[in-house]
């Protein structure tokens, strides 16, 4: 098991070190400042999330275990509904804080980005305090 | 509700993965189901109580109100 953990704990800083190297030759390191250097991080962050998820898996998978299952699907349904709800109220936020964005495609991109963002929160938080008997 | 999927799973011989994958569900659900924070359909109850030759309230205890 730690050897699965350090074979993916390097894969995916090797991704990231990949993805980064990638964007800054294409871009140019004085492109990375401030809020652009904060959304590169997150977009980073979160393909290395996904990379993970799908490779564990994918590993499931192969050892016979079904993709999903009852209680998975529970437990997408709840954070589905809350990271729904939570969304709405960002870009209502966003909406209302239009004119603080440099322009339309930053504050486009950086809405989406925290939607993925509180989604990924709120599926932890569902996740770690699911308990249909709290009593 | 409270169950007894771990004493049954002791008597035989299964660990959660191996019980996971006779019932056809992820290991998270076996060990959700144990620590009493999931109730589960009644088809699943169904096929666990089969694994260990059962009945379904001989495994899943349900507490009267």
């Amino acid at each position: 098991m730690a050897k699965n953990k350090s074979k993916l704990l390097i894969t995916s800083i090797i991704t990231l070190l990949l993805i980064g190297g990638i964007i800054i030759g294409f871009t140019g390191l004085e492109t990375f400042r401030g809020l652009n250097l904060i959304i590169l991080i997150l977009i980073i962050a979160f393909a290395i999330i996904a990379f993970t998820k799908a490779f564990k898996k994918d590993r499931e998978i192969k050892k016979g275990f079904p993709a999903e299952d009852e209680m998975s699907n529970l437990i997408k349904y709840k954070a589905g509904y809350h990271s729904f709800m939570a969304s709405m109220y960002m870009w209502l936020f966003i909406f209302l804080l239009k004119d603080k964005f440099p322009d339309t495609e930053t504050m486009l991109g950086g809405g989406i980005l925290l939607s993925g963002l509180i989604s990924f929160i709120i599926t932890f938080f569902v996740k770690r305090n699911f308990n249909e008997n709290p009593n | 509700m409270k169950t007894r999927i771990k004493e049954f799973r002791a008597r035989h011989n299964l660990t959660q993965d191996a019980l996971a994958l006779k019932v056809g569900v992820r290991r998270e659900t076996i060990v959700f189901l144990e620590k009493g924070k999931y109730n589960p359909s009644l088809k699943l109850a169904y096929d666990i109580a089969q694994i260990f030759k059962m009945k379904i309230e001989d495994v899943f205890l349900f507490a009267d109100k």
